[in-house]
């Protein structure tokens, strides 16, 4: 009955690609650096810097704890986004996303949110504590328009599995080209902006304001494990939108074309997850930070209302 | 034996009383009473699907003659269900209270144990009058507990709303016994017509319930009783009592009266629109509720209005009334009445070593009090439905069901109250548990209230594990009412729209625990204390106005928004109500107030129309 | 026949007029003789229920005169359940006195036992004019007894009940004539089925005047203007007798009245709408008022009235349902109400916080509104199921009304007095008075088939005409 070829392999695929997802994200904050550092008109670091500082980080020698909840923060933090990781079709690839469903990613999500929260308010320090407080409730924010427009996905395909909306967009056919859907990849790409954390929703963290925020009493393996946390979860939302808008980056079909597809699948999704983040990069080098009952009412009031209105479109005019 | 079991709780409810004032220890009856349904329990198990574990011989129905009446009594798989719920959680409540009061607490246990006589009473009941009397003195022993809060408001709001419930209920029942001429579960809704009269009885009882499950606009009772009653009771109330409102919505809607006769008056997509109303009332509930629950600094009242919210969710399920939908209702129902038990426990354990209560004057709790604060982490992961824990289940059953009837307003209000939940979560984590170490000198909590919330935590382990355990008691009662079941297998679940696999999660989780645990142990690390931070050890004399726990007004950006569209709205319309009948009452109390021949002019007046319309 | 039902009227009135020859004794003395009458009369009336419902009804003639020329007495199933809850409340109300307080003590005894010997009668009679002296009798002594109150402003309140009261014994006396000229009998099962051969005019005339006169002393609106300013400045334990007392028989009369003496009627069934219109309009009076009234006894004297509404409702279904739940009504709120007049005085002394007497007004107001296992829930239960019966849902929805009106402000009566930080002295004759009458209303409830049962029996014969 347990099949254990497949489950070695299923092992084998999982770990394979939670390294390259890490990977890519460490990548990506290198490229980060270096394109604010153009638009600023500086030479900036080179794009392998962030490796250099995690591996750095995670090999220091003196780490400084404040008791168990706050190692809480490193346990919780990086488990819970490999375990999202697992539950998002990459690149064609099912992974585990047969098994759960978008609810259950955006609630996974919110495992190693939780724990980098605890951890942060085990620290003692009330930068913290306020760098929680407006973590959460930019997530209040951004997830109202976010929900509703990905609403309108998952009544256009009339599922919640990712990895079926994935499939139903295979042969080209993207979500995004479809009218009322292209609006909600607009508002899920503005909500991604608030996940992502970049300006001008860069509340949570605001270096200027509250010392980093919920980071602030982080260091050595601790604050290392954060940086792969951070670089792991760009990856983790932008394939998401990758997956339920840009079809999930298959361009050929592993049926037909074997395991050349899913090379050239991979590739696709390196380069449609790069070109999500670079716009989300560009917006955050022109843009100065919100306040957070801005970015509150900013998502409440337009990103909801661009939701709203593609969802009624799909709702009266596709179904 | 059914019988013989309750008069033997009430027997240990006057025991109770009557060594109430003697001491503390006087509880070990109300525990004794407790294990009644446990045995009950153990003994109906395999109607519901379970193992076989003991035999005492209760019987499957009975009906007891009490020369003015019969009342019967019976169990069915839903009956099981929810008397796990009032059941289940009372001997561990119970246990807890005996630790948790300093003094002989006088009529708590009498009261409680009645409160729980009531509650077994009203699931077990098989007859409207039945189900009707415990229901009442389920009512009232519990308003004798909200009295020993000595709050005037909780008081008045408690004793008229129930008052007010118990007749709305009542009125539901006379329409039904005279439309069907019966008062038995089993025959009620085979005779009940579609007319306006059952539309009102429906819309009534409906009401009724709504106001014991704390639906809004019907729940201005509850942050008031609960946040003034001693904590046991408001956990047996939050977790327990709360529950028999769905109940009855439940009964109502599939026993009562009968989907067939609702769907008459009209369906929404496959979905009546009775019961898409009612799911409108629960979502917003939950999302109002939610809101109210992160702006409060109380933190008794932020758990009563987080009770609000979740409760809400039950109503959606049960109004959108599709097999997932009632399952996702019916998991809900479960994962709350454990949850909510075990917060309103810790919270009272905090209470006990603390003395305090609103969030703002704790902090710290956790480093001191380690094992409370991993009962409540629990808790709050399966109330936020964080998939570690059984609560997302729940809320994924309910989230599909309605992504599935392409219900778009519930959906996103849902899920958006889900988000909500982790706002007051952490309010709650941050505030109270974490944070700077105020509370330095505290002890644990004593192992007599530990044992208890652990006990009462396991449930969500189970279940987390074990989702189809339950689905299969859901399958039982659906089946019982001729309704579908849901797909599942002991650890997934699956729909039409997509499926949920706990092993999945729990392996992959487990593995990059693996991986973070490695990281963990590479590098040794040094604890230093909580004031060895970014102050570099300087600890300011921080007791004048300086505090390093921001959690005073923790949501401070969002209430000033959402204050405006908040400000007691359904308060104010109560009280709307009641300064207009005060007004009507005024002007009707000026007619004892005049003179007396004022007065013999109106007996005049009375007489003569009495003849008048004798004589026309 | 093991006693006579006269005893029941006799003995109180022998110990009445006989008081006066111990008074020298002190009031202590007096007290215990008055307290031994009341007893005896609560033996008596203990042992006639036990005889009814084992035998069905009594009668007894009085001084060898048979009907319908003679007085006679009749017990049935309804007036033996009241008569013995006015003498076991009356009883140990008198407890609550203090000889001290109520100087001199003899002769507030003799008006305390004509009271009480004259609702009994109202209750027992089967005769017309005697009911009409009883209810004389009851009507002064109970205007005596509010004057006698703490309050020296219940002289005034006392002086508006004899005025009121005048004008519907004048009514009454009317009615009674009017009947009298053209039947020539005054007996009431006589007049019940000869009532036909009435001129309309008349007939309509007598009811008219009948239902007004007893219905000032039933605190039926709009004929109950004294009834705030009466309970309000009267003692507790006054207010309560007249509650357990004179208003019990009163609305009996009514039960009576309506169920007997116009059995025969052609117009009875406009007579039953007539009075349920007024039993619902008291109702909603009574009790909407009693929400906006801020001085506890005032509040309570509202709810009264209310609940003397609720009870009319009952009796003009004129089913079976109607009389057994007007019945448990009746006992209901002679007991718990009684009790809630008891404890009024301690609530404002200043509290009942941690008291026995604030135990018992938690239990007296769970009663009053209805809540099962106490007396009220039947009397609810029955009245809601007799209304839904015949389709009267109006009066199933006024009666849903009140009882959330009524248990927002016993509600906020309790939870006043409550949450006050002093503690009143009680004295424990109260206590042990408010514990007889809330522990009746409990097991009247619990065992509420005793009295059904035996109410059911005899309400066949009651609503045929008979006793």
């Amino acid at each position: 009955m347990v099949d254990f070829s497949s489950i070695l392999a299923l092992l084998v695929e999982g770990v394979l690609l939670a390294a390259l997802g890490v990977l890519t994200g460490i990548l990506f904050m290198g490229i980060a650096r270096k394109v604010v550092a153009r638009v600023h008109n500086r030479v900036g670091p080179p794009v392998y810097q962030s490796y250099i500082d995690i591996i750095k980080l995670l090999t220091k020698k003196t780490n400084i704890s404040h008791g168990w909840i706050f190692d809480l923060a490193l346990l919780f933090s990086i488990s819970g986004i490999l375990l999202t990781l697992l539950f998002l079709p990459i690149g064609g690839i099912k992974l585990l996303s047969i098994h759960g469903d978008l609810f259950l990613v955006l609630y996974l999500l919110a495992i190693p949110a939780l724990g980098f929260a605890l951890g942060a308010g085990a620290s003692g320090n009330p930068n913290a504590g306020i760098g929680v407080m407006r973590a959460l409730v930019m997530m209040f924010s951004y997830e109202l328009p976010f929900i509703i427009a990905v609403l309108a996905v998952m009544i256009y395909y009339d599922t919640t599995s990712i990895a079926t909306i994935v499939a139903s967009q295979s042969h080209m056919r993207w979500a995004i080209l479809v009218p009322p859907l292209l609006i909600g990849a607009l508002v899920a790409d503005m909500a991604l902006q608030g996940m992502l954390m970049e300006k001008p929703f860069d509340i949570p963290i605001a270096p200027h304001e509250i010392a980093s925020g919920p980071m602030v009493e982080f260091g050595g393996k601790y604050l290392g494990t954060l940086m792969l946390y951070k670089a792991t979860s760009i990856v983790v939302e932008t394939t998401l939108f990758v997956d339920l808008f840009l079809g999930g980056a298959v361009v050929l079909d592993p049926a037909t074309y074997g395991a050349v597809a899913y090379a050239v699948n991979l590739v696709v999704w390196f380069l449609l997850i790069l070109a999500v983040f670079i716009i989300s990069v560009l917006i955050n080098t022109v843009f100065p930070r919100f306040r957070i009952e801005q970015a509150l009412k900013f998502y409440w009031s337009y990103d909801t209302a661009l939701a709203i209105l593609a969802l009624m479109w799909i709702y009266f005019l596709y179904i | 034996m059914i019988w013989e079991a309750i008069s033997l709780m009430v027997l240990l409810a006057l025991l109770a009383y009557a060594t109430g004032r003697l001491s503390r220890y006087s509880g070990i009856f109300a525990v004794l009473a407790g294990f009644v349904p446990l045995a009950m329990l153990f003994d109906w198990a395999p109607t519901a699907g379970l193992k076989h574990l003991i035999s005492l011989g209760f019987e499957k129905s009975t009906a007891v003659n009490i020369k003015i009446a019969t009342l019967h009594f019976s169990i069915t798989p839903l009956s099981w269900l929810f008397l796990t719920m009032v059941g289940g959680i009372f001997p561990f409540i119970a246990l807890y209270a005996i630790s948790y009061f300093k003094k002989a607490p006088g009529g708590f246990f009498g009261s409680m144990t009645l409160a729980l006589v009531g509650a077994t009473g009203v699931v077990l009941a098989s007859d409207l009058l039945t189900f009707f009397i415990f229901w009442e003195v389920m009512s009232w022993s519990a308003f004798l507990l909200v009295v020993r809060g000595r709050d005037r408001s909780a008081i008045t709001s408690y004793f008229s709303f129930s008052a007010l419930s118990a007749y709305l209920i009542l009125f539901g029942i006379m329409v039904l016994r005279s439309e069907a001429e019966t008062l038995s579960f089993s025959s009620l809704s085979s005779s009940i017509t579609s007319s306006r009269l059952t539309l009102l009885a429906f819309i009534s009882m409906a009401a009724g319930f709504g106001v014991k499950g704390a639906l809004m606009p019907l729940h201005i009772w509850a942050p008031r009783a609960y946040s003034r009653s001693e904590e046991p009771f408001v956990a047996y109330l939050a977790g327990g009592l709360s529950k028999l409102g769905y109940y009855g919505i439940f009964l109502l809607f599939y026993s009562f009266v009968g989907v067939s006769v609702i769907t008459r008056f009209g369906t929404f997509r496959g979905v009546p629109y009775l019961g898409y109303s009612l799911a409108i009332f629960g979502a917003l509930s939950a999302f109002i509720g939610t809101v109210l629950a992160f702006m409060e600094d109380d933190l008794r009242k932020l758990l009563a209005y987080s009770s609000i919210g979740q409760l809400g969710y039950i109503a959606i399920g049960i109004g959108i009334g599709t097999p997932l939908a009632l399952s996702g209702a019916l998991f809900q129902a479960v994962n709350h009445t454990f949850f909510k038990a075990v917060l309103f426990l810790a919270a009272g354990s905090v209470y006990y070593r603390t003395g305090r209560w609103k969030i703002s004057e704790l902090g710290g709790v956790a480093y001191r009090m380690p094992f409370t604060f991993l009962a409540a982490l629990f808790s709050i992961f399966a109330l936020a439905a964080i998939p570690i824990t059984s609560g997302f289940a729940a809320k994924w059953l309910l989230y599909v069901s309605t992504v599935d009837k392409r219900f778009v307003f519930l959906t996103p209000i849902m899920l958006i109250a889900g988000v909500g939940a982790f706002l007051y979560s952490f309010r709650i984590l941050y505030g109270v548990f974490l944070g700077e170490p105020r509370y330095p000198d505290i002890k644990e909590a004593p192992a007599l209230q530990l044992i208890p919330m652990w006990i009462l935590v396991m449930p969500l382990v189970i279940f987390l594990i074990f989702p189809g355990k339950l689905m299969d008691v859901f399958g039982e009662i659906f089946a019982y009412y001729g309704l579908e079941g849901v797909s599942h297998t002991d650890f997934a679940i699956t729909t039409s729209l997509s499926s949920y696999n706990t092993l999945a999660v729990i392996f992959a989780l487990m593995g990059g625990l693996m991986v973070a645990f490695i990281i963990y142990v590479s590098r040794p690390h040094r604890v230093v204390s909580h004031y060895d931070n970014y102050l570099s050890g300087e600890i300011p004399e921080v007791h004048e106005g300086l505090s390093l726990h921001a959690a005073t007004r923790y949501y401070k950006p969002v209430e000033d928004l959402f204050q405006p569209y908040f400000a007691h709205g359904a308060e104010r319309f109560y009280h709307h109500i009641e300064v207009g009948l005060e007004g009507v009452g005024d002007g009707l109390r000026r007619l004892f107030k005049t003179t007396v021949s004022n007065m013999i002019y109106l007996v005049l007046a009375g007489l003569l129309l009495i003849g008048w319309w004798l004589t026309w | 026949m093991v006693v006579h039902p006269t005893l029941l009227i006799v003995l109180p009135l022998v110990g009445a007029f006989s008081v006066s020859l111990i008074r020298r004794y002190g009031g202590g003395a007096i007290k215990l003789y008055g307290s031994a009458y009341l007893f005896l009369n609560l033996i008596i009336s203990a042992v006639l229920f036990m005889e009814v419902r084992s035998g069905g009804e009594v009668t007894e003639r009085i001084a060898g005169y048979s009907p319908p020329v003679g007085i006679f007495l009749a017990v049935g199933a309804v007036n033996a359940v009241l008569v013995l809850l006015i003498n076991l409340f009356a009883a140990f109300n008198y407890l609550t006195f203090n000889p001290k307080d109520k100087e001199p003590f003899h002769r507030f005894t003799v008006l305390y036992l004509l009271g009480v010997a004259s609702s009994s009668g109202i209750v027992l009679t089967g005769d017309l004019f005697n009911m009409f002296v009883f209810f004389e009798i009851a009507a002064v002594s109970s205007y005596a007894l509010v004057a006698s109150s703490k309050d020296e402003r219940s002289v005034g309140s006392a002086i508006k009940y004899m005025i009121l009261g005048s004008v519907g014994s004048t009514f009454m006396l009317i009615s009674i004539a009017l009947i009298y000229s053209e039947l020539r009998t005054l007996n009431l099962y006589d007049i019940a089925h000869r009532i036909g051969e009435m001129g309309g005019a008349v007939r309509t005339a007598a009811f008219t005047f009948l239902i007004v006169g007893i219905g000032v002393e039933a605190e039926i609106f709009p004929f109950n203007g004294w009834v705030p300013g009466v309970y309000g400045r009267s003692d507790g334990n006054i207010s309560s007798f007249l509650v357990l007392g004179p208003s019990k028989a009163a609305i009996y009369a009514i039960l009576r009245v309506l169920i007997t003496l116009f059995y025969g009627s052609s117009s009875r069934a406009v007579m039953m709408d007539i009075a349920m219109v007024l039993g619902l309009i008291t109702l909603v009076v009574g009790e909407v008022a009693a929400l906006s009234e801020k001085d506890p006894k005032r509040m309570l004297a509202f709810s009264s009235i209310g609940q003397m509404g609720l009870i009319l409702i009952a009796i003009s279904l004129g089913s079976a349902a109607g009389i057994v739940a007007a019945v448990f009504l009746m006992v209901s709120h002679a007991s718990v109400k009684s009790a809630l007049f008891l404890s009024s005085d301690v609530y404002r002394q200043g509290g009942m916080r941690y008291t026995l007497t604030g135990a018992l007004s938690v239990g007296a107001v769970l009663g009053l509104v209805g809540m099962p296992p106490f007396a009220g829930f039947w009397g609810k239960w029955y009245l809601l199921s007799g209304a839904a019966d015949e389709g009267l849902w109006i009066v199933i929805a006024a009666v849903i009304f009140t009882t959330a009106v009524e248990a927002y402000y016993l509600a906020r009566f309790l939870s006043r007095g409550l949450s006050m930080k002093k503690r009143g002295g009680v004295k424990p004759t109260r206590v042990i008075t408010m514990t007889v009458m809330v522990g009746v209303s409990l097991l009247v409830g619990l065992f509420a088939s005793v009295i059904y049962e035996m109410v059911s029996a005899g309400v066949t014969t009651l609503l045929s005409g008979g006793i």
